[in-house]
C-alpha cells in the first residue's frame, strides 16, 4: 500500500500541501511507519487564506513545521474511532476539536474525503486550513 | 478571507446589550461606526503613530540584542545608525513581503524630528534629549512591561522564560555579556534569579519590537492608500488590517543577543515562536485590554476592591481609557499622544482646531482618536480570529452562523463593563 506521502503527491489537488511539506523536510516523518492521521487542507484551502499567509511561513520553516504539525495526529483514527472522542491532540501540543454530530467536521473545516488508508496511517482531506486556537 | 457582503442571515437578532454592534460585526464591519469623519481620524491617527513606532521597534530591538544587560543604561534612548537603517523585512525593496511601499529604513519625518525636535533647532543629541525633546521611548517601554507583567496569555513564548532550556541560554549569554567583570559575575552568583528576570524582560523588548516592526508598515501603507482615495471606508481599513495579521502571522518571534560580535541565541528562531500566537496576541490582551493603573491619575483602593483580585479582570488599556484625567504628564498614554502629536497630518491638525478647545486640548482630541482607531484594531483581531478559527460569515450553515454569533457575543462582553468606551465610539460627538 502507498504511505501518507506517496498518495497525497499521486492524488490531485494536493500540490500547496506536498510542496509546504517538502520545504519543512517533513517527507522522511511521513514516510516512516507512524501511524499518523493527516488532516490534509486541499489546494482550495490553503487559497482560501488572505494573500501572503503561505509565503510568509514558506519563508519560516520552523513556523511553517508548526502550523504542518497541527494537522498530524499520532495514531491511526479512522471516521469510525474519532466518533467517539470530542478532541484529539495534535503533534504540535495543540488540541484539535472533533464533531461529528452532524456531518463530520474537524474544527472549523469540514472533512471532504474521509477514512483514505495508507500504509502508515490514514487520510482526512478539508475543505479549510485549520489553526491553532 | 472577509467580505464586506451581507450574509443572508438565517438567525434571529441578538439580544445582546450591543446587538447593533454585533450586527455589524455579521455584516463584516467594525465596531466602529463606518463615517467617513471616523475613517478621517482613524487613518490620520495611525499614520501619526506609526512613525514614532519606527522609532520604538528599533529601539526595543536594539535595547534588546544590544543594551542588554548594562548596569547603567543611560544612552539606550539613542539609536545608533546601524538601528535607524536596520532594514524594515516588511518594507523597501528587500523585504520579505512588501507591506509598505516605502523604505525599509527609519522614517524621513522620524530622522527630521531626531534632528531638531520640538525647538526645530539642530542641537547636540544630548541636549535634546535632556529637555525631554525627542521620542518618549518610556511609552514603548510601559507596553513591554504590561506584557512581562501580566504574562501567561496565551501562545508558548511565555511559558517558554520558565524552562530549563531558556534559563541555560540566558545564563550562557549572562557570562559572556560580563566576561571579564568579576562584579558583576559575583553579583550574578549571588542574585541568579533577578538577572534571568532582567533577560527575561529583555525577550519581551525583542518581542515587542518585533510586533511593532510589521505594524509601523501597516500603518504608513494605510494611510498612503487613504491618501490616494483607495481605501474609502472604515470597513476595508479593518479589512486590509485582518489580511495583513494573516499575511505576517508566521514571521519569527525569537530574541537573539550580539556579544562582543557574536550572537547567542536565547531565544531561537527554531522554536517556531509566530507573530500571531506569541506577540500579537498577548499584545491585545495586555495593552489594549488589561495594562494596569497608570500612577497619578487616581486614587485606587486595593482592599475596598478597586482592583480586581484577578489580572485576566483588569481593565486599564485604551479600550476602557477616559483620556482626559489620563491625560496628565508623565502617564504612558500621554507620552504617546505628545508623540503622536509631532506627526498629525494636517487634515487632522485642522480638524481638532475646529473642534472642543482647538489647539489646547488637542492632546486629549487626538488621544480619542486614537481610541477609536483601537477599537478598529482590536475589530480586525477578532475578525482575524473568527475568520482563523471559525466560519465565513456568509456561511449557509445556521449552526456555523451560531457559533459566529457567540463568538461576536463574547468578545462584546468584555466591553459590558461602564468603563469601557464602545457606548461612546458609537457617538461621533464624543471628543
Amino acid at each position: 500500500m502507498p504511505d501518507i506521502v506517496d498518495i497525497a503527491v499521486s492524488a490531485d489537488g494536493f500540490k500547496t500541501l506536498v510542496t509546504a511539506v517538502q520545504a519543512a523536510n517533513l517527507v522522511e516523518t511521513l514516510k516512516s511507519p507512524g501511524p499518523f492521521t493527516v488532516f490534509a487542507p486541499n489546494d482550495d484551502a490553503f487559497a482560501k487564506l488572505p494573500p501572503g499567509t503561505v509565503q510568509t511561513l514558506v519563508q519560516n520553516i520552523p513556523q511553517l513545521t508548526r502550523i504542518l504539525t497541527f494537522h498530524v495526529v499520532p495514531g491511526k483514527w479512522m471516521k469510525a474511532n474519532l466518533e467517539r472522542v470530542d478532541s484529539v491532540t495534535s503533534i504540535e501540543g495543540s488540541p484539535i476539536q472533533i464533531d461529528t454530530s452532524d456531518g463530520f467536521e474537524v474544527k472549523n473545516a469540514t472533512v471532504i474525503a474521509a477514512d483514505i488508508e495508507a500504509d502508515n496511517g490514514v487520510i482526512h482531506v478539508l475543505d479549510r486550513v485549520i489553526l491553532m486556537g | 478571507m472577509t467580505t464586506l457582503t451581507l450574509p443572508q442571515t438565517t438567525l434571529p437578532p441578538s439580544t445582546h446589550e450591543f446587538a447593533e454592534v454585533i450586527h455589524r460585526l455579521e455584516a463584516g464591519g467594525s465596531m466602529l461606526p463606518d463615517t467617513p469623519e471616523n475613517l478621517m481620524q482613524i487613518i490620520g491617527i495611525y499614520k501619526a503613530y506609526a512613525v514614532p513606532m519606527d522609532f520604538y521597534w528599533r529601539d526595543l530591538l536594539y535595547i534588546a540584542e544590544r543594551v542588554f544587560l548594562d548596569p547603567l543604561p543611560a544612552f539606550k534612548y539613542f539609536l545608533p545608525k546601524e538601528y535607524l537603517d536596520l532594514p524594515n523585512h516588511y518594507a523597501g525593496d528587500t523585504a520579505d513581503l512588501r507591506i509598505w511601499r516605502g523604505d525599509a529604513t527609519a522614517h524621513p519625518e522620524l530622522l527630521a524630528f531626531m534632528e531638531k525636535g520640538e525647538l526645530k533647532q539642530k542641537l547636540p543629541k544630548l541636549l535634546h534629549h535632556l529637555w525631554h525633546d525627542r521620542i518618549n521611548m518610556e511609552f514603548a517601554e510601559a507596553c513591554m512591561r504590561a506584557m512581562l507583567w501580566h504574562r501567561g496569555m496565551g501562545g508558548q513564548f511565555d511559558p517558554y522564560l520558565d524552562s530549563d532550556e531558556y534559563k541555560a541560554n540566558a545564563d550562557r549569554a549572562i557570562r559572556a555579556y560580563f566576561q571579564g567583570n568579576p562584579a558583576m559575575l559575583g553579583l550574578y552568583r549571588l542574585f541568579p534569579d533577578m538577572f534571568l528576570e532582567k533577560v527575561r524582560e529583555l525577550s519581551y523588548y525583542a518581542n515587542l519590537g518585533l510586533f511593532w516592526e510589521i505594524m509601523a508598515p501597516v500603518f504608513f501603507e494605510m494611510s498612503d492608500l487613504y491618501d490616494e482615495g483607495k481605501l474609502t471606508t472604515v470597513p476595508e481599513a479593518m479589512n486590509f488590517l485582518v489580511n495583513g495579521i494573516f499575511a505576517i502571522a508566521g514571521r519569527p518571534i525569537y530574541h537573539h543577543v550580539y556579544i562582543r560580535g557574536e550572537c547567542y541565541e536565547i531565544i531561537p528562531k527554531s522554536k517556531g515562536f509566530m507573530w500571531l500566537y506569541e506577540a500579537a496576541l498577548p499584545y491585545v490582551e495586555a495593552v489594549f485590554y488589561r495594562t494596569s493603573p497608570f500612577r497619578g491619575t487616581k486614587s485606587y483602593n486595593a482592599q475596598a476592591k478597586q482592583v480586581p483580585a484577578d489580572q485576566a479582570d483588569f481593565h486599564y488599556g485604551i479600550l476602557y481609557a477616559d483620556v482626559f484625567p489620563v491625560g496628565s504628564a508623565g502617564i504612558p498614554p500621554t507620552l504617546l499622544m505628545q508623540d503622536m502629536l509631532h506627526f498629525l497630518p494636517p487634515y487632522l491638525v485642522d480638524y481638532y482646531q475646529k473642534h472642543c478647545r482647538g489647539e489646547d486640548d488637542m492632546l486629549i482630541q487626538l488621544g480619542i482618536s486614537f481610541q477609536r482607531s483601537m477599537y478598529n484594531v482590536t475589530s480586525a483581531v477578532i475578525q482575524a480570529l473568527r475568520t482563523a478559527l471559525l466560519y465565513p460569515l456568509d456561511d449557509p450553515n445556521p449552526k456555523h452562523l451560531l457559533a459566529n454569533r457567540q463568538f461576536f457575543e463574547t468578545q462584546l462582553d468584555r466591553f459590558k463593563r461602564p468603563e469601557a468606551r464602545l457606548r461612546d465610539i458609537q457617538r461621533q460627538d464624543y471628543r
